[in-house]
C-alpha cells in the first residue's frame, strides 16, 4: 500500500450530496416501493398475504418436487394396472371354453344349444380381441 | 457517536426479521441507516450523482425483494454491500465509454483535514492546489482504474473498511484484496504524481 496515495484518496470522503438529499431519496424510494406493490398481480399479493398470515408455514421447495414425482408414479401405476386388467379380461374371454347359453322361455322358438367346440362356433361377441362389454361407449 | 458493532448487529437482525415478517417500516429504517454509506460506495465508483441516485434506488428495491432469501449467514451489512457492489460493477460494464462526471460538492471540513493542510501548506508546488481541480483529478484517476480495482480502493481508502470485510463483500481472499490495492495504488501514483510528496 502506498501511504501517500492512501492519504490523498481519503480526501474524497469530503464529497457529499446536498444535506436534504437523503430525505428526498427516502421519499422517492417509498413512492417507488408503493408503485411497485400496485403493479404486482393480484394472485401474488394474495399469496404474499397468506404467507404473512402463516409465517411458520414454510413448505420446503423440494417437497413440491416430491409430491410431483409421487403423483406421476401413482398415476403411471394406476394406468398400468388398468391396462393389465383389460388384457386379462380379454384373454379370459378368449380362453373361456364355456359356451354361452341363451335360455329362452318355453314356446319362443327353437332352443339350440351351442356346441362346446370353439372351432364350430367362434365367439361372435368378441370384437378385435376385446369383449364387447369392455368397449367404451362413444356417447356420453 | 458511532454505534457499537454488536448493538448495530442486533438491531439489524431485528429489523431484518421484522421485514421478513412483512413489516415494510422495518426496512425503511434499514434504508435510512445504510443509504449514506451505500451512496458513498456507489458514488465513488461511478463519479456521477444521478447514476448513483438511480442505482441506489435499484439496490434497495432489489434488497427488499430478496430479503426473504437472506438467511443471516453473513451480516446484513455485508449482504447489502455485496448487492450494491455487484449491481454497480454490472452498471459500469454497460455504461458507455463517453459519460460525464457529475460530482458532489466538497465539504468545507476538508480545509481542517490534516492531510489536506499538509498538502497545501508545503513550500512546494502542491501549495497552489485548487480544491476543484484536486477533486476533478482524483475522480479522473479513479475512473482510469478497472471496476474491480476501483471497488477495492473505494472500500479501503475512502470508506476505511478492513481487508477482511472487503474480501467477504467481493467474495475474494484478503490476499487478493491486498494485491488489487497494491496494483491500484501503483497505477494511481502515476496519475496523481503532481499531488504527491516527492
Amino acid at each position: 500500500m502506498n501511504p501517500d496515495v492512501h492519504r490523498l484518496l481519503r480526501l474524497k470522503r469530503y464529497e457529499h450530496p446536498t444535506p436534504d438529499y437523503f430525505e428526498s431519496f427516502f421519499d422517492e424510494f417509498q413512492e417507488r416501493q408503493r408503485a411497485e406493490l400496485l403493479r404486482q398481480p393480484t394472485w401474488k399479493l394474495l399469496l404474499e398475504r397468506v404467507f404473512n398470515a402463516f409465517p411458520e408455514f414454510h413448505v420446503p421447495r423440494l417437497a413440491y418436487a416430491g409430491v410431483g414425482v409421487a403423483a406421476v408414479v401413482l398415476s403411471t401405476f394406476i394406468m398400468v394396472s388398468q391396462e393389465d386388467e383389460t388384457t386379462a379380461g380379454a384373454s379370459l374371454a378368449l380362453n373361456d371354453p364355456r359356451p354361452t347359453v341363451n335360455v329362452l322361455p318355453a314356446g319362443q322358438g327353437d332352443i339350440r344349444l351351442p356346441s362346446s367346440s370353439r372351432s364350430e362356433f367362434p365367439p361372435h361377441y368378441v370384437l378385435e380381441a376385446r369383449p364387447v362389454s369392455y368397449e367404451s361407449p362413444y356417447s356420453f | 457517536m458511532t454505534e457499537a458493532p454488536e448493538e448495530q448487529e442486533i438491531n439489524d437482525v431485528d429489523l431484518v426479521a421484522q421485514t421478513q415478517a412483512g413489516d415494510p417500516r422495518a426496512f425503511d429504517q434499514l434504508v435510512r441507516k445504510y443509504s449514506p454509506r451505500l451512496y458513498g460506495l456507489v458514488y465513488h465508483m461511478t463519479s456521477n450523482h444521478e447514476d448513483t441516485n438511480d442505482l441506489l434506488q435499484d439496490i434497495f428495491a432489489k434488497a427488499y425483494r430478496s430479503i426473504r432469501g437472506f438467511k443471516g449467514k453473513s451480516s446484513f451489512y455485508t449482504w447489502l454491500h455485496t448487492i450494491a457492489t455487484n449491481m454497480t460493477i454490472n452498471f459500469l460494464k454497460k455504461r458507455s465509454r463517453t459519460y460525464n462526471m457529475s460530482l458532489d460538492d466538497v465539504d468545507n471540513g476538508i480545509q481542517h483535514d490534516p492531510d489536506f493542510i499538509e498538502m497545501t501548506s508545503g513550500s512546494d508546488a502542491r501549495r497552489e492546489v485548487d480544491l476543484k481541480e484536486l477533486q476533478q483529478r482524483l475522480n479522473e484517476a479513479m475512473m482510469k482504474l478497472s471496476k474491480e480495482h476501483r471497488a477495492v480502493v473505494t472500500m479501503f481508502d475512502i470508506q476505511g473498511m478492513p481487508h477482511a470485510e472487503i474480501g467477504k463483500i467481493l467474495g475474494i481472499s484478503e490476499g487478493t484484496v491486498r494485491s488489487r490495492l497494491f496494483y491500484a495504488h501503483r497505477q494511481l501514483q502515476n496519475y496523481l504524481q503532481e499531488f504527491l510528496a516527492n
